[in-house]
């Protein structure tokens, strides 16, 4: 029996357990606010080279450049809220990370806007499976006036069974039409235009992209 | 009325046309055939319910439609399948922005049949390997979109990321190039979206692309005696009835539509806008023409002067594709439709004598100056004397207009009865051009060949003979015989 009352089991090995496992607690979920925190700014998400064409756009936006000075970064969009999820989400992100070391060569912007419409796809998927959540953390649709007659009429009446993202798509990063109607050979013929490549060029970068990717042109970049 | 002689072999084609002239219906939008339970799509009211706010004028001007009054809503009409070229996703339903000539056909079946092919819908694809001569190198690309392409139409692009580029849309050109392949925008006349005949039936539905220099119809109809009577007499034109039969539905006074494809009497409408013209009048020759109309729908415009090609036989059209003949309009029996229109006001004798007058002014025209004129250009151009190039020398310009500007004005002018076009604004321009521009700039450009190339061409040629007689004073100019009298 000690002479302090507690239970017998509390030894003084447990007992330092204890602390030595909360700290230790403590200082994991600390790690891992900094952790979620850091690896969702905009610095850590572009010092991949292939996620700055993503940048280009989103710095046109006004999500990027808003009057009032609020600014969303990658990770107010892109990561769940809460502790837990956002570590989900980074999770599940190493295969981004993964994909830069071992998959096509999405630095280069010919390759990276060829993959662009599966990526998009991907994320708007994201976006819907979770209520558009991450544009909830921001936006309440019942305070949304807009500048236009109607706009919180809409927002209001025209929105059962819709969430943000069945609308509001390609409001940030290059317009990829939506997956039921998306046609990759349109796709490919603009990529081939815009890059200024040989007809076919796309195909053969799709489908082969270690021997196509020598035949491309020299980026100046 | 006459009948103009017709050779044998020509009996079928004089069958066929009067039977697809006379034999139509009266009705200027055919009755829809299909049944009602094609329309009537059930997003439709979601459709409304958010446009009413988000472009309520949009909205609003459907109310008011015919279309609305039938059940016919958004969905109807811009409904689009997952493969089309321009298909898009909006608002959970696949949609496309552009409601082709195709997509009014899924109804207004006869409409489009006849619109296929017209010169309308030829309208872009007819100049679409000119333009670069003219828009790009005299003008800019950025005028293609914001003039050329306005009345003639686009080649719509639908871009990789299913955005339509801007430079070819928004655009509701007569002859535009749609992404199902059809041709045409029914809207370029019917305004979006309340459809309404009563305003495709008046002359300001015409007037965006037939007015300024080179078809000024909406001035030559507003200073003729057609215009006139329109404008006094408006109140009476009846231009809600359902069908619009002139003679029958209104006499107050004709407008565009009544005369190039409006019925009249027992002569069907047609959305075939130049299939009552015996004239080209926008050439730099004006050509009596046939129109042959092929099994596939399609049509071509060929010279009079060109054998009758016979039905069933085959011809290789201008894109290179082969049709079938299914019949052809002479130009005596396009003149006869539209002589038929005059009738309902005027009699026979008085209609033949407009009709003289109106292709005095046209042969006038091509024999004193447009031929002449063609002979030299092209003289000088065989002689290397002028570059291919069209527009790097000031003869270029000088020609262009006489025949492209001037002498459509003085022709349309005749056509349609206005004095001032016919001759201040018309053939007055087109003399002093050839005389005091054209020949004086051929002649410098021939230099020591100029007997040869420009004056031998003129010679012969007797309404150029009072050149030859310098010394006839007149006091037209304050000078002269009887000056002070």
């Amino acid at each position: 029996m000690s002479s302090f009352g507690a239970p017998l089991f509390i030894t003084r090995h447990v007992l330092l357990a204890l602390v030595v496992g909360g700290l230790g607690g403590v200082l994991l979920m600390a790690f891992l606010i900094e952790f979620d925190h850091f690896t969702s700014s905009n610095e850590f998400c572009t010092s991949c080279h292939s996620m700055t064409y993503a940048e280009d756009r989103y710095r046109e936006t006004v999500h990027y450049d808003s009057a009032s000075g609020v600014r969303a970064s990658c990770g107010d969009c892109h990561v769940s809220e809460g502790l837990l999820a956002a570590t989900w989400d980074h999770a599940i992100g190493v295969k981004d990370l993964i994909k830069q070391f071992l998959g096509p060569d999405d630095d280069d912007p010919v390759i990276n806007t060829l993959h662009l419409p599966e990526a998009a796809f991907a994320a708007r998927a994201w976006f819907r499976q979770r209520d558009s959540a991450t544009c909830s953390k921001c936006h309440t649709q019942e305070a949304i006036l807009g500048k236009r007659a109607d706009t919180a009429a809409i927002h209001r009446e025209e929105t059962e069974g819709k969430t943000c993202i069945d609308c509001h798509y390609n409001l940030v990063h290059r317009k990829v039409p939506d997956e039921r109607i998306f046609k990759r050979e349109a796709w490919n013929r603009m990529v081939e235009e815009e890059f200024g490549l040989e007809p076919g060029m796309a195909d053969r970068l799709m489908t082969e992209p270690k021997q196509a990717i020598g035949s491309l042109p020299a980026r100046s970049e | 009325m006459s009948k103009p002689a017709l050779s044998k072999p020509l009996h079928w084609a004089w069958i066929l046309l009067l039977s697809c002239l006379v034999g139509g219906g009266h009705a200027l939008a055919d009755k829809v055939k299909l049944d009602p339970g094609n329309w009537g799509h059930e997003a439709g009211k979601d459709c409304v319910s958010c446009h009413a706010k988000a472009s309520a004028g949009l909205a609003s001007e459907w109310r008011e439609s015919a279309h609305q009054a039938a059940g016919v809503n958004c969905m109807d009409c811009h409904q689009a399948e997952r493969a089309d070229a321009d298909a898009i996703e909006h608002e959970g339903q696949i949609i496309a922005t552009i409601v082709s000539p195709k997509d009014c056909s899924r109804c207004h079946e006869k409409e489009f049949a006849e619109q296929q092919g017209s010169v309308h819908a030829e309208a872009f694809a007819m100049i679409e390997e000119r333009l670069p001569a003219l828009a790009d190198n005299v003008g800019g690309p950025g005028m293609r979109a914001a003039s050329c392409d306005q009345c003639h139409g686009s080649r719509v692009k639908v871009k990789g990321d299913g955005t339509l580029d801007a430079a070819t849309w928004p655009n509701s050109g007569i002859g535009r190039i749609n992404s199902d392949g059809s041709k045409g925008s029914c809207s370029s006349c019917h305004g979006r979206h309340r459809f309404s005949k009563a305003q495709a039936r008046e002359p300001e539905a015409c007037v965006r692309c037939h007015s300024g220099p080179d078809s000024p119809d909406k001035e030559i109809f507003e200073a003729s005696k057609h215009g006139m009577l329109y404008v006094a007499q408006r109140d009476e034109m009846n231009l809600q009835a359902p069908e619009w039969v002139a003679g029958r539905d209104y006499t107050a006074a004709p407008t565009c539509v009544t005369c190039h494809m409006g019925a009249a009497g027992k002569l069907p409408s047609s959305h075939d806008v130049g299939m009552r013209n015996a004239w080209s009048l926008n050439s730099p020759v004006s050509r009596r023409q046939l129109l042959v109309v092929f099994e596939d729908g399609g049509k071509l415009e060929l010279p009079a002067s060109e054998p009758v090609p016979k039905r069933g036989s085959e011809l290789t059209r201008p894109d290179g594709t082969v049709g079938k003949v299914k019949s052809v309009a002479t130009p005596e029996r396009r003149r006869q439709a539209m002589s038929m229109v005059c009738l309902e006001c005027h009699g026979k004798t008085f209609t033949q004598g407009f009709m003289d007058q109106f292709d005095g002014v046209v042969e006038l025209f091509n024999g004193k100056f447009g031929e002449p004129a063609r002979t030299i250009m092209a003289g000088l151009y065989e002689q290397s004397l002028l570059t291919p190039t069209p527009f790097d020398e000031p003869i270029e310009f000088t020609y262009w207009e006489l025949w492209h500007d001037e002498g459509a004005r003085a022709r349309h002018g005749a056509s349609m009865m206005s004095p001032n076009h016919a001759w201040w604004e018309g053939m007055y321009l087109v003399g002093r051009n050839f005389y005091a521009r054209f020949l004086p700039e051929a002649r410098a450009v021939a230099g020591a060949r100029a007997a040869e190339l420009v004056e031998a061409h003129l010679t012969d040629h007797e309404q150029h003979q009072w050149l030859n007689r310098p010394d006839r004073s007149s006091t037209i100019l304050g000078f002269g015989v009887g000056e002070g009298r």
